[in-house]
């Protein structure tokens, strides 16, 4: 195996630039890991555990202070907008519990000013959270490229690129308003990783809540995981997650980013974990029939189009052995959605203003409708599953019939 | 595409651009732009009160700091749950305002300002 060091030790003239980028700071300064690593990995402020900190103490605290501004518009304004939907509707003679046409909600609750806020306040910090490390990652583009170019051949695991692969145009979107969506920027990986970090409200900067729902994904009842796949599978934190649980099996985390799967890559490689990564569809992953024991994913469905879903479906059953796993992870597949006049605005406007476009469909099949997609794919469905970690007391489980 | 100043391979692809940028809830876009500016001069305010408190910690234990010493530095699990009880509370005192907006907008109706008189 190529260790980093000696494809970067090469370029004297990055090294020196990463140098000077860091204003001449001892790079891996506070390192804790203990994975092989070196020269061209950008971690001028070193790791904390798992996680690599953000390369300057004011980005790590612009996002401390975004972590907890999130807190604080998902709760104190939600609280405040909900009560106060609850109050205008009951003026009017009505339920804040009713299931209304969205036009009609906007028409009661739309132009009041704290309900308004809500949404606008949560907005604004999406915004200011991805520009910040959109600055980060751009403003020091050339090292961070060399950073993943010095990874993208390294061990353990593998990468794969299909840059010239046709994707869908649903795909293309600027999915929760991330700048360049997941195929469209260089440094998607990065910039979602760090941006989901503070979606997570800090509890997940060591891959927590990946490791749990790993934790939940059941086996086939033979007992034989050889082979998995994640679908959808972004930064690779879950399927990092699922290499660490079953370390025998061949794990698989396919995206149809290609620089969401170069992130992964780099990452799995740096925490020292064999993942192989591919730029792939999940509707046409390309391998073979009844090739893998588990098919897995975690919060895709509801970024993916009704039309995408059902065949993204269909490939999981074809690409499934007779008697293997089938578990989706998301919103919907534990209990339906949110009912009444504020989780209708909440839905509209992510979808509308957040760039979740495929959301509101989603919420449409909710569980039931979700679940009679897997048996139209041929799926049997166990609609009682051990729960993925979300509030649901359960999750949906499909299972190729012999 | 993104790949900005830098000749290395990119691996970016055409994309959709969201238009959330045209964004208006407020009824005003400059009173939405205004918001966006608050927030992230509470993120600025943060980051340099954050820094500030750096700089004290180090001075406290080593008696002199350098830049390099605070980009290094990490917080203890004490000093870090410290931090997070004091930026919850700027939050709070600087955007709890918001989530108490009122409804009476009679306040400068000619009879609210006769009530005072
Ligand atoms: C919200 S992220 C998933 C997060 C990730 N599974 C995790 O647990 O951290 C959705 C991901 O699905 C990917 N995706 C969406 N549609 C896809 C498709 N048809 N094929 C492959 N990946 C897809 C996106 O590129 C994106 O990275």
């Amino acid at each position: 195996m190529i260790k980093r060091r000696t494809l970067v030790g090469a370029s004297a003239a990055t090294a020196s630039f990463v140098g000077a980028l860091f204003g001449g700071r001892k790079a891996n300064a506070a390192k804790t890991k203990a994975s092989g690593f070196a020269a061209a990995d950008i971690e001028p402020r070193g790791s904390v555990g798992r996680l690599e900190r953000l390369p300057t103490q004011h980005l790590e605290a612009q996002h401390d202070f975004i972590t907890g501004f999130r807190t604080f518009a998902n709760r104190d304004m939600t609280r405040a907008a909900r009560k106060r939907i609850a109050d205008i509707m009951r003026d009017k003679n009505m339920s804040p519990v009713d299931d209304l046409p969205i036009e009609e909600v906007l028409k009661h609750v739309g132009d009041d000013p704290l309900v308004a806020a809500s949404a606008r306040m949560w907005l604004s910090a999406q915004q200011i959270n991805w520009t910040t490390l959109y600055e980060e990652f751009h403003g020091n583009a050339d090292a961070y490229l060399a950073e993943m170019e010095a990874a993208d051949n390294m061990g353990p695991g593998t990468l794969e690129l299909n840059p010239d692969m046709e994707m869908p145009d649903y795909t293309k979107h600027e999915i929760h308003i991330q700048p360049g969506g997941y195929v469209g920027d260089d440094f998607a990986g990065h910039i979602y990783h760090y941006g989901t970090n503070n979606f997570f409200e800090g509890r997940n900067d060591q891959d927590e809540l990946h490791i749990g729902l790993a934790g939940a994904v059941p086996e086939p009842t033979d007992g034989k995981v050889a082979r998995i796949l994640d679908q959808g599978c972004s930064s690779g934190q879950l399927s990092v997650a699922l290499k660490q649980r079953f370390s025998d099996a061949d794990v698989w985390g396919i995206d149809v980013g290609g620089p969401m799967v170069r992130y992964a890559h780099m990452r799995a490689v740096d925490i020292g974990v064999g993942v192989n990564f591919a730029q792939r569809l999940a509707e046409d992953s390309k391998f073979p029939d009844n090739h893998f024991d588990i098919v897995t994913n975690n919060i895709m469905f509801h970024e993916v189009s009704p039309e995408g879903t059902v065949e993204v479906l269909k490939e999981s059953l074809r690409v499934l052995r007779p008697g293997g796993v089938f578990y989706p992870m998301d919103f919907y597949t534990g209990s339906g959605p949110g009912k009444g006049v504020y989780s209708s605005f909440r839905q509209w406007w992510d979808s509308r203003w957040n760039g979740e476009p495929w959301r509101l469909e989603y919420a449409k099949l909710g569980f039931e409708g979700f679940n009679q997609l897997m048996r139209d794919a041929g799926f049997e469905v166990n609609e009682n599953g051990p729960p993925s970690g979300r509030r649901a007391k359960r999750n949906v489980v499909g299972i190729k019939p012999a | 595409m993104a790949n900005s100043e830098s000749s290395r391979k990119s691996y970016a692809a055409d994309f959709i651009k969201s238009d959330t940028d045209q964004a208006v809830f407020l009824g005003n876009p400059l009173m939405d732009d205004m918001m966006t500016s608050i927030i992230a001069l509470g993120a600025e305010v943060w980051a340099n009160r954050r820094r500030t408190h750096i700089i004290e910690l180090l001075f406290e234990k080593e008696g002199a700091v350098t830049s390099d010493m605070v980009e290094a530095y990490v917080p203890t699990a004490e000093e870090e749950a410290q931090f997070k009880k004091e930026r919850d509370a700027f939050i709070q005192i600087t955007y709890g305002h918001i989530a108490r907006t009122g409804t009476d907008k009679t306040a400068l109706t000619d009879d609210a300002i006769q009530d005072n008189m």
